[in-house]
């Protein structure tokens, strides 16, 4: 009698461990894919002291650059299933910089930057309206041109998976060749932005014209055309991360409300001003989100999420990387 | 070389600024003395185009800056050292100095300004790579006129450099301004209410009160006006 019992207790053993090991590295990996997502809506804020609550949709439209470059007709179609996709969400960051770039041009500039530094609100109720406006819009405008069918950008890659051995009896761990391939391509992006924003005369100035726009603007800074710059690059980043997304989920048009509050949390989470904070931030929230599911239903993986986030708001109030660079 | 003529100034309906005139030539030393409130760091900021001005004219090296925005007047020469400092906080000293490089003249004598930059203020040698929040006030000033400096500037206007700082460091300061003037040439604008050691330092001063240009005139004729005598130098 003892054998069987023993053999069941080992099995049962096995399959937490390689529930426990599937849920990390779906966690971890995941949690890069957001973490690029939250440096978009972390750099227009950190840069312009924007709140931009379009940041769901602009995700959304990245989905949809990408969907349309690469299937159908697309000019990306020729990249075949395998590469296409990840091309098609690393262009879809161009297209959407233009798109957000054109959206400051003609929306966000009239209530941000030098025009509104000093009143009273600093612009930050208009900020919201138009940001909540162009949200309605894209949702609904999405509406209209896409559809409500629910869309993927279909690779084989989705659909396979390396296993990995974790050294416990059978245990093993299912790579998820797409996901994969996506954290690779998320953290080669945040990282190449890293690089930008730290060592490159652009990436300064940038940082320049977020830390005192007055002081850049007599440094000869053309604080305008970089906050410009910022929310090109911020909705660009979104959208890279929306394109990679697109490979292992389906979306529509209202895809965005359900990442938007992600993003914020990831963004929270950061330290609000830390850009690159913003990629820790949402990979902790990614990670929790997967984890959770271990014990929770799926229902309550967003409360999962929130808990989290309260108990390290409780603790470190300035966010996980946000810091002072004031003197005491 | 800057000529400002009959400018005036209002911020919603309140006048900062009344015909207000004021002249620079290359390679002098002017100050403009005044209480609080005078207008002063309105004046600056009218020059380097932060604030637009109701009436009058600017013009530097005979050009209308009417039209040029003001990060473009950075790329004329022009350099503003503004009140109170406003270092870039979170960028470390190093940064912030090739921030004020920004423009093309301070990219081409880069390597030449940093090292009189060292060389003026050692400190922000040693400190280059800390970030200029966490610097003391006198250090910070060091890095604001360094950055200054930094863009090759053909005027560089300094918006009370002394402003909440130890008397001894208010001194180096004024000694370094002193030999920026002297030993690299440059046009200096200063703005002081320490007004008998700015004073001091200039070929030219002006005298602004309630927005008005009171008077003007070489050092030699404002310390024998009663006026300056009385209410700036306390003497009698």
């Amino acid at each position: 009698m003892v054998g069987p019992r023993r053999r069941r207790n080992q099995v049962d053993i096995e399959s937490l461990i390689e529930n426990v090991a599937n849920a990390v590295t779906a966690g971890l990996t995941i949690g890069c894919i957001y973490g690029l997502m939250c440096i978009g809506l972390g750099l227009i804020f950190g840069i312009m002291k924007v709140v931009n609550f379009a940041q769901g949709e602009i995700l959304m439209l990245g989905m949809f650059a990408s969907l349309y470059l690469v299937t159908g007709g697309g000019i990306l179609a020729f990249l075949g299933p395998y590469i296409g996709p990840f091309v098609g969400a690393l262009l879809a960051g161009p297209i959407v910089f233009v798109v957000g770039a054109l959206i400051h041009k003609f929306l966000i500039s009239r209530v941000s930057g030098l025009k509104t530094a000093g009143t009273i609100d600093d612009g930050h109720f208009g900020q919201l309206i138009v940001t909540l406006g162009i949200s309605l819009i894209l949702q609904n405008g999405g509406m209209i041109v896409f559809g409500s069918t629910p869309f993927t950008v279909q690779t084989p890659l989705s659909s396979s998976a390396i296993e990995v051995a974790v050294g416990y009896g059978d245990a093993s761990v299912f790579l998820n060749k797409a996901k994969l391939i996506a954290c690779a391509v998320a953290i080669a992006v945040a990282f190449a932005l890293y690089m930008v924003m730290e060592f490159t005369r652009i990436g300064k100035a940038l940082r320049a014209a977020a830390d005192n726009p007055t002081a850049a603007t007599y440094m000869g800074i053309n604080v305008d055309g970089y906050y410009r710059m910022a929310f090109g690059m911020g909705c660009g980043i979104t959208a890279i991360a929306g394109g990679l997304m697109a490979t292992y989920l389906s979306f529509g048009p209202f895809v965005g409300f359900d990442y938007v509050i992600i993003m914020y949390s990831g963004v929270v989470l950061g330290g609000i001003g830390s850009i690159m904070g913003a990629f820790w931030g949402g990979l902790t929230v990614g990670f929790v989100q997967q984890v959770s599911a271990l014990v929770l239903p799926p229902q309550l993986q967003n409360a999962a999420i929130f808990i989290v986030f309260l108990l390290i708001v409780l603790l470190r109030p300035q966010g996980l990387f946000g810091r002072s660079a004031e003197r005491a | 070389m800057l000529e400002v003529s009959n400018l005036s100034v209002s911020y919603g309906g309140l006048r900062a600024l009344t015909d207000v005139s004021l002249s620079v030539a290359e390679g002098q030393f002017v100050t403009v003395v005044g209480p609080n409130g005078a207008g002063k760091t309105t004046l600056f900021k009218t020059i380097s185009g932060v604030v637009r001005p109701a009436a009058g004219k600017i013009t530097f090296f005979g050009k209308d800056l009417a039209t040029i925005s003001a990060s473009e007047r950075a790329h004329l020469g022009i350099a503003h050292v503004p009140e109170g400092r406003q270092v870039f906080k979170t960028l470390t000293v190093r940064e912030n100095l090739e921030m004020g490089a920004y423009p093309a003249a301070g990219q081409a004598a880069w390597s030449r300004t940093l090292d009189r930059i060292h060389t003026l203020f050692p400190i922000l040698h040693e400190r280059a790579g800390q970030l200029a929040g966490t610097l003391s006030g006198g250090e910070q000033q060091m890095v604001a006129i360094g950055r200054g400096l930094a863009c090759a500037p053909r005027l560089l206007m300094l918006d009370e450099p002394s402003m909440g700082l130890a008397p001894a460091v208010t001194d180096t300061i004024f000694e370094r301004v002193q030999q920026i003037h002297k030993e690299d040439g440059v046009t200096i604008l200063l703005v002081e209410q320490r007004v008998a050691e700015a004073l001091e330092l200039s070929d030219h001063g002006y005298v602004l009160e309630t927005g008005h240009m009171v008077l003007d005139g070489p050092y030699e004729t404002l310390l024998a006006d009663d006026r300056v005598r009385k209410s700036y130098l306390g003497l009698t």
